[in-house]
């Protein structure tokens, strides 16, 4: 199963605002994606309160893995997408 | 910080618990969850504003008939402490699509949202008590639920 690792670039950490707009983003592209910490808890990652439960950091490094057609594609659109500051106004 | 590492219960003003609300509107709902905040003290009147404007931006909609608004890190001023406020909405409020049943609203100063947001969504992940929370008639259960 295709993964990736990356650095959230948001300045609060993957909560609020910035878990909303990448929840978004995994619902919309359409294919299963997983989210894993660094210290190994994982959830869907399309799940709002999932992704809030884990409480990701700045600059806290997560594993995305998708599968299934399309799941390269998906995984770069994500990995750009944690790559900025989702929180910026 | 230290308030954060205590029962999110603390965090709730008896006063701000209501059960039966009604809204025609999200933003309605997001406006009567920062009046909450309002009259317990815990924001000053501004921060309604900038609830609803971070509405507007992104919604906060998180998942199984719940919505956390809150206001931008910008509003962090009009906080005067870590509070919740919790709203139930028993005939549901559409939210952008989604329908949502409880409003848990959120003021917190600077980092503090990191933690009450994970806390809180760890809570409610639980379907047993999400499902209680959304069906609950007294405060006394809401304090039960989030201990």
């Amino acid at each position: 199963m295709p993964e990736r690792t990356v650095a959230v670039a948001s300045s609060v950490g993957l909560h609020a605002r910035p878990a909303s707009l990448f929840c978004q983003a995994v619902a919309r592209i359409g294919v299963p994606v997983l989210l894993t910490t660094s210290s190994g808890r994982q959830v869907n990652a399309a799940s709002i309160l999932g992704v809030l439960s884990l409480g990701v950091g700045p600059g806290e490094s997560v594993t995305l893995e998708a599968e299934g057609d399309g799941a390269e594609n998906a995984l770069d659109e994500l990995v750009a997408l944690l790559s900025v500051d989702l929180d910026l106004e | 910080m230290a308030r954060l590492e205590g029962p999110l219960a603390e965090l709730i003003d008896s006063r701000s618990i209501r059960l039966n609300e009604h809204a025609v509107d999200r933003f309605d709902a997001v406006r009567r969850a920062g009046q909450a905040l309002v009259e317990v003290g815990a924001v000053a009147e501004p921060y309604i504003d900038a609830m609803i404007e971070r509405e507007g931006s992104v919604s906060t909609f998180v998942g199984e008939g719940f919505a956390f608004p809150h206001a931008t890190r910008a509003a962090s001023a009009d906080v005067d402490h870590d509070a919740l406020v919790v709203l139930r909405f028993p005939e549901g409020v559409d939210w952008d699509g989604e329908t949502v049943f409880v409003c848990i609203g959120i003021a917190a100063r600077g980092r503090g949202y990191i933690g009450l947001l994970s806390r809180l969504a760890t809570l409610l992940l639980d379907p047993m008590r999400a499902d209680a929370l959304r069906s609950a008639t007294a405060p006394a259960e809401v304090y039960a639920l989030l201990g």
